[in-house]
């Protein structure tokens, strides 16, 4: 009953601006984990050194540090993140042709073990939705994967070297003479 | 030799179901593979993190028998944050589009030849005997209308919830272990430490020496976020 009033609340509406409608399908068709990340980095970058600038439970010179670092961690992760699912997306759609599947020639592709290595048994054609989402979901999933370990090959010692320069252009921290 | 080839077709077998599901559940439902995906990268992220600790030897067991749980903690704040925000934000998408709120006009035009009654009801869905070129329509309108409520829920669950929680979390935890720090050094250094200036010390704002202590412990701190 509760979820049926929200929904209530919202008025019927029908698109009827034919660029919102081609936005949609823009969406639909382009915007896939990559791009999730390279939009999750941007606006991180608009909020959470605000967040972190802010957080009173700390001191000033602590404030500065975990703003630089926050902003390190994002520039890295996104960087990282938004290419290595980006490679793993193109070489699951390397690996998972179907015998609609054609060259740029526009001939036939000759199938073989490692070109279907990750084409599923139920889809039917290349060029639909659905295998194209299909693709973004198994290279994400693999992307996820390589990720746990180029966090600490790459994220980590890339985070700790950005923090070190963004705190430096910054103008360094304050003598504590607290202690 | 045969028992090789027996499991070798039962991996190949599994592997192939595994490619089947994800191709009948995420081709139709962007919008879901984006959150699941989401959650699995904060999983596989918080293990790694816990990983860190574990291996860490720097870290002395005792410090590990906090940290672990502490970890586990962060992880379920991360983790049920972006679910339940980007999993809701998704289901209303879905919802609106599946109950006939939201239309474009190939849409409605459909609605209103088939008489589809009860527009707007969450257990209305106007796709259910839906065929040909409409379904491509309707599914690819779902599809963008699915991802972008998705990415609203994990810009607002990521990067305002989670680090407005996080922050809160991590100073409490922070001064829980400086204060279990002073008392130890303090016991160490004089019985009659006056217990005053220990609290004061404890209730003030982290300094710039008790980061770097925290830091200390935890090497690879929230760099792991995937």
């Amino acid at each position: 009953m509760a979820r049926q009033a929200f929904y209530d609340v919202i008025p019927n509406k029908v698109i009827e601006s034919e660029s919102l409608q081609r936005g949609i399908a823009w969406v639909n068709k382009e915007i896939s984990t990559p791009e999730n990340r390279l939009i999750l980095g941007a606006t991180a970058l608009m909020s959470q050194p605000f967040i972190d600038w802010h957080n009173k439970s700390v001191d000033d010179n602590t404030r500065k540090v975990s703003v630089c670092r926050t902003i390190a961690k994002i520039v890295a992760g996104t960087f990282t993140g938004y290419f290595i699912r980006k490679g793993c997306i193109k070489a699951i759609d390397k690996w998972s042709k179907l015998p609609t599947s054609v060259n740029k020639a526009g001939q036939k592709i000759k199938l073989n073990r490692l070109n279907t290595l990750f084409s599923p048994s139920n889809a039917i054609s290349d060029l639909s939705d659905a295998f194209m989402q299909y693709k973004n979901a198994l290279g994400t999933i693999v992307a996820l994967g390589v990720m746990t370990i180029t966090n600490f090959l790459i994220d980590a010692p890339l985070t700790k070297y950005l923090t070190n320069k963004f705190v430096a252009a910054s103008g360094g921290l304050k003598h504590d003479n607290s202690k | 030799m045969t028992i090789l080839n027996n499991m070798a077709d039962l991996a190949s077998k599994k592997f192939m179901t595994f490619k089947n599901y994800l191709y009948k559940n995420y081709g139709e439902s962007p919008g879901e593979m984006l959150v699941h995906t989401g959650v699995l990268g904060w999983i596989l992220s918080s293990a790694a993190q816990v990983f860190a600790i574990v291996i860490n030897d720097k870290i002395p067991a005792k410090e590990k028998m906090f940290l672990i749980p502490q970890e586990f903690a962060d992880a379920a704040v991360n983790i049920i944050s972006f679910y339940v925000v980007t999993n809701s934000f998704t289901s209303v998408g879905n919802k609106l589009v599946k109950s006939g709120k939201l239309l474009t006009p190939k849409l409605k035009k459909y609605v209103d030849e088939n008489k589809i009654k009860d527009i707007g009801k969450i257990t209305t869905d106007i796709s259910t005997g839906m065929k040909g070129d409409v379904r491509d329509d309707f599914m690819k309108f779902k599809g963008g209308v699915s991802i972008i409520f998705s990415t609203l829920g994990s810009i607002l669950s990521c990067n305002i919830i989670t680090p407005l929680l996080r922050n809160q979390y991590a100073a409490k935890k922070q001064k829980e272990i400086m204060a279990m720090r002073n008392e130890k050094s303090g016991a160490n250094e004089s019985v009659q430490a006056p217990k005053q200036i220990a609290n004061e010390f404890v209730y003030r704002p982290l300094s710039m020496n008790d980061y770097q202590k925290m830091a200390s412990l935890k090497f690879s701190g929230n760099n792991l976020k995937i």
